[in-house]
């Protein structure tokens, strides 16, 4: 009697991350924050995020929540759909869909998936948000604010083969990603429809895997006021070529390319990758190298880490005319053209004290360069000098 | 509070049946073509990296489960759940299915040729085949 009540108490005790009945799974995850800089000269944001934080701390940064059902019609048929709340383009909470799928197991090897899904653009990019599937508390907002776009409704395959000791993966994705873009200084969130292929191939021995990606999109936004503003004036001002060169209606060809490597050897972690965006034709979007390193020891289920990253601008695609006066029209154009440009360094640790909770610790010093880097509302001539961030999160799944 | 519940709970059982001189073995169906694995092959399974087999897993909070990822994978407990939380949550993958004990594990590789499984030595009959003995 006494093995009994403790083999149901035990049975009670278990917080694994998925209940199933019926073929009905509903998991979950989520992060609790809270964050704060040492200035109130600037925002520090996550990528495409309207409000961040300055000199008071806030949860908003960081916090948020993943609700997750699945069903298995069979072993070959099964759906998947996701909820995440959290503060994005807007400086309230939203609720978006972020996966709602349909996957069939074509064989062991290879699955077809339809639907809405996350985009293969960087290394962690269909889990950046999943806090306690990283190690870092955030992705490095130098890699992850090149690209707006994070769903796609589409098709895309995923196929992986075991040769002798590798494992290879490839994931192919055609569909059409929409989302808004949050715009600093301004009162407008246009939205964006963006056609995307991509690609990424991966390959795994042991627990380390090097992973590349390329993805192609047609990125259109027609709604953009401040852009359009610039547009319409250059053409009727006579400059037909670099209006037309500067809309993104119709859309502009970009392409994001991608190497990463992520794992563990032994006790040593780590997560290392550069990206790259580049205009396939002239557009008003900068051309951007990003990379971040970050590497970490484990001890025990304690994990410190420290993360280098960078991002700057490489570039405009668009050629300026010989008489294009100095005028405000012409400042605004440069305005636009031209990248932010920053680094960081930041040191945490992440401590799995608990059954699927992990408490993180980070301190981020950030280095602003041009515009105020990845910051938000800063000074006109923008933010110089470092901008130190600390944050505390608890990132669990259930 | 449920935590240091669970926590007692599962030392009240540690000091009751002691498991620690258990080996714990890999296996599979008699009638799997498989006969033996290393260590890191097997553990692909149990981690999302191969769907080739199909992964019998045993309770999440099970000892042998701890010793199986730590021998295998030298992995804990959380760094198996982050690995599945970044499949499941890009609606990837599914973790395997978990059984209750060493005897129902065994049934379930038994009856299928593509499962693959631990257990306890000890535990061992001729319905399924050891390919991997974890020290």
């Amino acid at each position: 009697m006494k093995r009994l009540v403790m083999l149901l108490l035990a049975a009670s005790c278990s917080a694994f991350a998925e209940t199933s009945t019926n073929g009905i799974s509903v998991s979950g995850f989520g992060t609790i924050g809270a964050a704060r800089s040492d200035t109130d000269k600037a925002q520090f944001v996550r990528s495409n995020q309207a409000e961040g934080v300055a000199d008071t701390a806030k949860i908003g940064l960081d916090s948020n929540l993943g609700l997750q059902a699945s069903f298995e019609f069979n072993d070959v048929v099964s759906v998947t759909t996701q909820v995440l709340t959290r503060k994005s383009t807007s400086p309230s909470y939203t609720t978006e869909l972020t996966l709602a799928l349909v996957q069939v197991k074509i064989d062991d090897e290879l699955n077809l998936r339809v639907g809405r899904m996350g985009l293969p653009t960087f290394l962690i990019s269909d889990y950046q948000n999943v806090g306690y599937a990283n190690t870092l508390m955030r992705p490095p907002v130098e890699m992850y604010s090149q690209t707006p776009m994070e769903t796609a409704n589409g098709v895309d395959f995923n196929y992986q083969h075991a040769f002798d000791s590798w494992n290879f993966t490839a994931q192919g994705l055609a569909g059409v990603s929409r989302g808004k873009l949050f715009r600093s200084g301004t009162s407008d969130t246009p939205t964006f429809r963006a056609p995307v292929v991509a690609l990424a191939l991966g390959a795994q021995v042991g627990f380390m895997t090097l992973r590349i990606s390329h993805l192609v999109t047609n990125f259109t936004s027609k709604d953009n006021v401040g852009l359009n503003h610039i547009v319409t004036a250059l053409e009727n001002t006579g400059f037909a070529q670099l209006s037309s060169d500067m809309t993104l209606t119709p859309g502009k060809k970009i392409a994001f390319t991608a190497i990463g490597l992520t794992g563990k050897w032994l006790n040593i972690v780590v997560q290392s990758e550069y990206g790259q965006r580049r205009n396939k034709e002239q557009s008003p979007i900068s051309d951007t190298d990003a990379w971040y390193s970050m590497v970490g020891y484990r001890v025990g289920n304690m994990l410190p880490y420290y993360s280098h990253a960078d991002f700057k601008g490489v570039g405009s695609s668009v050629p300026l005319p010989a008489n294009f006066a100095t005028n405000a029209l012409s400042s605004a154009v440069r305005g636009v053209l031209a990248s932010a440009a920053q680094s960081s360094d930041a040191l945490g640790v992440r401590w799995d004290f608990a059954r699927s909770v992990a408490l993180k610790v980070q301190v981020d010093r950030i280095k602003p360069t041009v515009k105020s880097g990845t910051l938000i509302d800063g000074p006109p001539a923008g933010l110089r000098g470092t901008v130190t961030v600390v944050g505390a999160t608890l990132d669990f799944v259930f | 509070m449920n935590k240091l519940i669970c926590a007692m709970i599962a030392i009240a059982f540690a000091s009751a049946t002691p498991l620690s001189a258990a080996e714990t073995v890999v296996i599979v169906s008699q009638r799997s073509p498989l006969t033996r694995m290393f260590p890191l092959q097997a553990a692909q399974f149990f981690l999302g990296q191969s769907a080739l087999f199909t992964a019998i897993d045993q309770a999440d909070n099970s000892p042998i489960r701890a010793e199986f990822y730590l021998k295998a994978a030298d992995m804990d407990a959380g760094q198996v759940k982050a690995i599945w939380a970044k499949l499941v949550f890009t609606g990837k993958a599914r973790p395997p299915k978990q059984y209750a004990s060493s005897a129902e594990v065994k049934r379930a590789v038994a009856a299928d040729p593509k499962a693959i499984g631990y257990i306890e030595k000890s535990d061992v009959d001729d319905t399924v085949k050891v390919i991997l003995t974890l020290h």
